[in-house]
């Protein structure tokens, strides 16, 4: 028997009291009897290894082992009979009406509290109150349009509602891909149990999605709003996105105007019609609402008075999210619906009532103390029980200060379900988190559910940040339709068109390009100014120390590292070595190569859902090894070139994979074009340090020889010239010869070739304004010839010529970057 | 009587600006003591859109987006409004009576629940700015409350002991300087006695608001008034059940008459800032603000300052 150690304390989903199992479990213990706990632990690395293949995660915050985990399920499912599940359907249908009358009144007559069946301050005390959406759902019947609960099954067998979520729930991402992982994984078990499929209600989910976005077209433009990829549910906003058939996006991603909400493609602005917003309403909008916030749309709140955008959730639900209104939900259910509660919930006190303040302040250690609101200034859950006499004190004030923020519940023990712990199967408790949406004017819920399983044993507390685990439910009944084929793959959607790649995206793409690039070539000549440095003292010539200073000024014009070697007087470097670990791993300073990798790795974590697998893996190891090399105070110059080889190694590797794996529709033309700028402009910067002052021969030479291999040229330019090294040959090669492709003029003239693929603007008669300087710039190495560039003005000791020419190219470029991102990425002309 | 009110806001950016969004609160609302006759707003560079609402408090809003290219904004606002004599007057008459309610029939009050109790207990609570009383300022504050004392005269000599124990000194403070930091150095300018009083009156359980708006201000004798030597000001208004909403103005140590004109008002400055904005860009930016109130003829003197 699989189940003969399991031992358990409070209310168990599976047994009953007298040990038995519950004849709803009894097909499903047969299934895991016959599979037995080996088969079953084989199971569970077979589920792991498939959500991490999937990359499924859930990202943690302060984690100090990264902050992106594993998602976790138990291949134990937890098991509802259908007439039970009948009664908690028709709860939380009852709870979703409820609490979109309560919405509407809330935001519009409020007579729920002109009639005092809620105290006002349960509402204008609670942070999520937003007094900027008074108003405006007004005409809407349904505003509230998805509605989560967090259920546990009370002492009494009774479903219980913990917690309402609608602020922008999350989960139904991890049910659908629980679900999915338990059909492939663990086929065994659903022999002779028939359960609820959940197809039909992803479905209404998508057509109440397309049904919100159809009032301006036939193929609306539904977005979901993310705050980005290291929210702790990133991952689950991607899957969401890809299989709705949404655009993901970030606030930078949309703009406010004429009433209504554009999204930025390369395209141009394209009218959104609805925002599925996984975004906290607080941070949505930085002009009305939370002024610090980066994440949000300015102007958004006015659109959506302007009715120009419709939201699920709408702005201003935050407040049913509101242990405050537990109390005075029966006496709601009356009011609004004329109905009895159906759900129970946990036994209350509001704190702002006199008499249960006092009750609550006379038995605070058998109570469990919540703030009505997550997010306001008093937050937390104090369990009375294991509060020391100071820190029950401590919260006395704290509630006598302010007692409307605070509600005494009763403490529960809630039931447990059998779960696979550490291979052995254990008690757990589990947290229900159901979902219903809106359906023809009725609220349908969902025939399943993410269940999250607390951590240990005697965990009150359930909850993604804290670790712990989940399951699928499955309820028990007519499967329902099945789904077709390739249902909930995710979709090859129009946003992989590249007119319809979100700006931001783009944008993340372009310096994801040209930060790649910077940090190689900035890592190339750090390591060949470190090697001529260490090679100082071999041939003790004057001419060559001349040399090394000219590659160390170069580093500083590079690294733009100012003022570095160019300093002078109490400014002067006195130790080199020293100054040029600074530039390289002195995290905040400007222009370090550090810096240009922390650059880097944001970049990548901005476009890590379109990179494969093995080039995050890459980067993260990188950056691993990176971090732990550059924290050394000052290494041997062996130690830092050594570091550098390695950093160069990976990066190249990174590089490779990044231009194998994405289509130039997908982006990569924004990546090139990112790549090619900054290639050209550091070359124009090394070539500025180094060709166009006069030195000794001797010097020249070993100059000449650095850039040839800081640039990875030298064994071309020996194939192509067959000649010595010297100035003329070298000056033509890097910059004017169109067959060499790392060459100046290459590299522009691809730009060249990118730059008419990008889409808008396009015209066949004229170039356009990002393409005109970068014409220029051809134009004027096209008409250059090298001895005209390497001539020098009597008594000079400068090629002007040279100089000025690369100066007014490096101009072209910027010029070209700036027009481009205006074009592309900002949008404000349209 | 009519004031006539030039309130003009200058923002310069040190980079080129080619998108934001304002919020602009330069429209004064009505009450029982002022009518707004005319209202004119003028915004350069011209705005693409411009929208006017009303908030939550009934303030008057107005929506800017601007999309051409700038370094400078220009906000400038237009206000003529009839100050209603006779209805500052019957207020007067009115508070009056209100001074014999004590301070604990005050408590007792804001415990019922009729519509105006409802409305003013969310200025009972924390806000943005006020979001703890330093108990510090509680003691402060309650040397002036006791249980059968008239609220009325407690609000009335607390406010003295703001204008007496504090400094006006402008520079000190900004809108984003705690009220714990200015009243521990006992200095600021009249938002910040505003929100001292609000968030002392709050601790002591009593429903205070923040008020927006200007001050007729006269030259000394014998010279003759700048245009634009004026200021916007601030002071706070404290609700006795029954009676209504009663204003204060510590900086001037007065109950405003007839020379405080309302622009708005709100739980504390964040809900009634004049001008909010989103600008994309880095850079600093520097604002100067020009505020004229003239009245039409000129009949009392006092010396008052904002």
């Amino acid at each position: 028997m699989i189940f003969e150690n399991y031992t358990r304390s409070s209310y168990d989903e599976m047994f009953n009291e007298d040990g038995t199992i519950r004849e709803h479990w009894k097909a499903l213990a047969d299934n895991l009897d016959n599979l037995g706990i080996q088969q079953l632990n084989a199971k569970q690395k077979e589920i792991d290894w498939r959500l991490e293949d999937n990359g499924v995660t859930y990202n943690v915050y302060d984690d100090p082992n990264g902050t992106s985990r594993p998602w976790h399920l138990d291949p134990i499912p937890l098991i509802l009979e259908s007439s039970d599940w009948e009664r908690i359907e028709a709860g939380m249908r009852q709870r979703a009406a409820l609490l979109n009358l309560l919405f509407k009144d809330i935001y519009g007559e409020q007579k729920v509290l002109k009639q005092n069946i809620v105290p006002s301050e349960v509402i204008f005390g609670h942070s999520g109150f937003l007094r900027e959406a008074h108003g405006l759902y007004q005409h809407l019947n349904h505003p509230l349009m998805i509605v989560a609960a967090d259920l546990a099954r009370g002492p009494d067998g009774k479903m219980w509602v913990i917690h309402d979520r609608v602020q922008s729930p999350s989960g139904l991402g991890y049910a659908i891909e629980n679900r999915l992982t338990m059909n492939s994984a663990v086929q065994e078990l659903y022999s002779n149990i028939s359960i609820r499929r959940l197809y039909a209600f992803y479905e209404d989910l998508k057509s109440m999605l397309t049904k919100l976005g159809a009032n301006t077209k036939s193929e609306p433009l539904n977005v979901l709003l993310t705050p980005g990829p290291h929210n702790e549910t990133y991952f689950e906003h991607a899957y969401l996105s890809s299989f709705l058939g949404l655009t993901l996006v970030q606030g930078q991603d949309l703009l406010a105007k004429g009433g209504a909400i554009w999204l930025k493609s390369l395209k141009g602005l394209r009218r959104v019609d609805a925002i599925l917003r996984r975004l906290d309403e607080s941070y949505c909008d930085p002009l009305e609402l939370r002024s610090d916030s980066k994440l949000g749309v300015s102007g958004l709140v006015q659109a959506v008075r302007k009715q120009g955008i419709t939201m699920a959730n709408p702005l201003g639900c935050g407040v049913l999210e509101n242990l405050g209104l537990h109390p005075f939900m029966p006496e709601l259910a009356h009011f609004f619906l004329n109905e009895e509660l159906i759900l129970p919930q946990i036994a209350s006190w509001w704190c702002g009532q006199s008499k249960e303040c006092e009750y609550v302040l006379e038995n605070i250690p058998t109570l469990i103390i919540k703030a009505i609101d997550r997010s306001g200034n008093e937050s937390g859950t104090y369990v009375g029980k294991r509060l020391s006499l100071d820190e029950q004190e401590q919260l006395r004030v704290k509630i006598v200060a302010n007692p409307y923020m605070f509600v005494g519940q009763e403490e529960v023990q809630f039931a447990t379900a059998p779960s696979l712990v550490e291979g052995e199967i254990k008690p757990r408790h589990v947290v229900i988190r159901s979902f219903s949406i809106i359906k023809d004017e009725e609220y349908e819920v969902m025939p399943g559910a993410l269940v999250r399983v607390g951590s240990n044993d005697d965990s009150l507390i359930v909850s993604g940040q804290r670790g712990g685990s989940s399951k699928d439910l499955w309820i028990l009944g007519e499967s329902g339709p099945i789904a077709p084929n390739n249902a909930y793959k995710p979709k090859a959607t129009f946003e992989n068109s590249l007119e319809n790649i979100p700006s931001l995206r783009a944008e993340n793409l372009f310096w994801l390009g040209r930060y790649l690039m910077r940090c190689i070539m900035s890592a190339r000549m750090i390591r060949i100014t470190l090697k001529s440095l260490a090679n100082a003292t071999r041939y003790d010539s004057q001419g060559n120390l001349r040399a090394q200073e000219i590659l160390c000024d170069t580093l500083s014009h590079l690294s733009m590292t100012y003022p570095g070697f160019l300093g002078e007087g109490d400014e002067k470097v006195t130790d080199p070595v020293k100054e040029i670990w600074s530039v390289i791993a002195q995290g905040d300073r400007i222009g370090s190569l550090s810096q240009a990798l922390n650059m880097l790795s944001n970049a990548n974590t901005s476009t890590k859902n379109l990179l494969p697998l093995e080039a995050w893996r890459i980067f993260e190891r990188l950056m691993r090894e990176w971090n732990d090399y550059a924290k050394d105070t000052l290494p041997s110059q062996r130690t830092m070139i050594a570091g550098l080889d390695s950093l160069l190694v990976h990066l190249m590797a990174y590089k490779a994979l990044i231009e194998d794996s994405l289509f130039l529709e997908q982006g990569l033309i924004l990546y090139e074009i990112g790549g090619g700028l900054e290639r050209s402009q550091l070359l124009i910067t090394k070539s500025r340090a180094m060709l166009t002052a006069v030195y000794e021969p001797f010097t020249e030479y070993e100059i000449l020889e650095t850039l040839l291999g800081s640039s990875e040229s030298l064994n071309a330019y020996r194939a192509h010239y067959r000649a010595s090294i010297d100035l003329p040959h070298v000056s033509e090669f890097m910059l004017l010869d169109s067959q060499f492709p790392k060459s100046l003029i290459s590299e522009i003239a691809r730009l060249l070739e990118l730059l008419p693929k990008l889409p808008k603007f396009k015209s066949d008669i004229y170039l356009s304004r990002y393409e005109e300087p970068l014409f220029e710039a051809f134009s004027f190495l096209r008409l250059s010839r090298i001895d005209s560039l390497c001539a020098l003005a009597p008594d000079s000791v400068v090629r002007e010529n040279m100089d000025m020419l690369l100066a007014s190219i490096s101009d072209k470029l910027i010029v070209a970057s700036d027009e481009l991102s205006k074009t592309y990425f900002a949008h404000y002309d349209e | 009587m009519l004031y006539h009110i030039f309130h003009s806001t200058q923002f310069s950016y040190q980079q080129w600006v080619s998108f934001s969004h304002n919020l602009i609160r330069l429209k004064p609302r009505d009450t029982p003591f002022q009518t707004v006759i005319d209202f004119s707003l003028s915004i350069e560079p011209d705005a693409a859109e411009l929208e006017s609402y009303t908030d939550y408090f009934g303030n008057h809003l107005h929506h800017v987006l601007i999309r051409e290219p700038h370094h400078q904004l220009k906000v400038s606002a237009q206000t003529c409004i009839a100050m209603d004599i006779q209805a500052i007057q019957q207020n007067k008459l009115i508070a009056d009576y209100a001074k014999e309610v004590s301070y604990s029939q005050v408590i007792q009050a804001l415990k019922a629940s009729t519509p105006d109790v409802i409305d003013a207990k969310q200025f009972c609570m924390p806000s943005q700015f006020l979001k703890t009383t330093d108990p510090l300022l509680r003691d402060y504050v309650s040397h002036s409350f006791l249980a059968e004392r008239s609220v009325y005269e407690s609000v009335q000599e607390f406010m003295g002991r703001i204008y007496n124990d504090f400094q006006f000194v402008s520079g000190f403070s900004d809108v984003n300087t705690p009220v714990e930091i200015v009243f521990e150095a006992r200095k600021g300018v009249c938002q910040d006695f505003a929100h001292i009083a609000i968030s002392a009156l709050r601790s002591l359980g009593l429903a205070a608001r923040y008020v927006s708006g200007y001050i007729e201000t006269l030259p000394p004798a014998g010279e003759v008034k700048l245009f634009g030597a004026d200021a916007s000001h601030a002071w706070f208004s404290v609700f006795i059940p029954g009676f209504g909403w009663f204003d204060f103005d510590p900086t001037n140590n007065v109950i405003p008459y007839d020379q405080h004109i309302v622009l708005g008002y709100g739980r504390d400055y964040a809900d009634i800032a004049p001008m909010q904005g989103v600008v994309l860009g880095s850079g600093r930016s520097d604002v100067s603000v020009t505020v004229d109130v003239t009245r039409e003829e000129i009949q009392s003197q006092s010396q008052t300052q904002s």
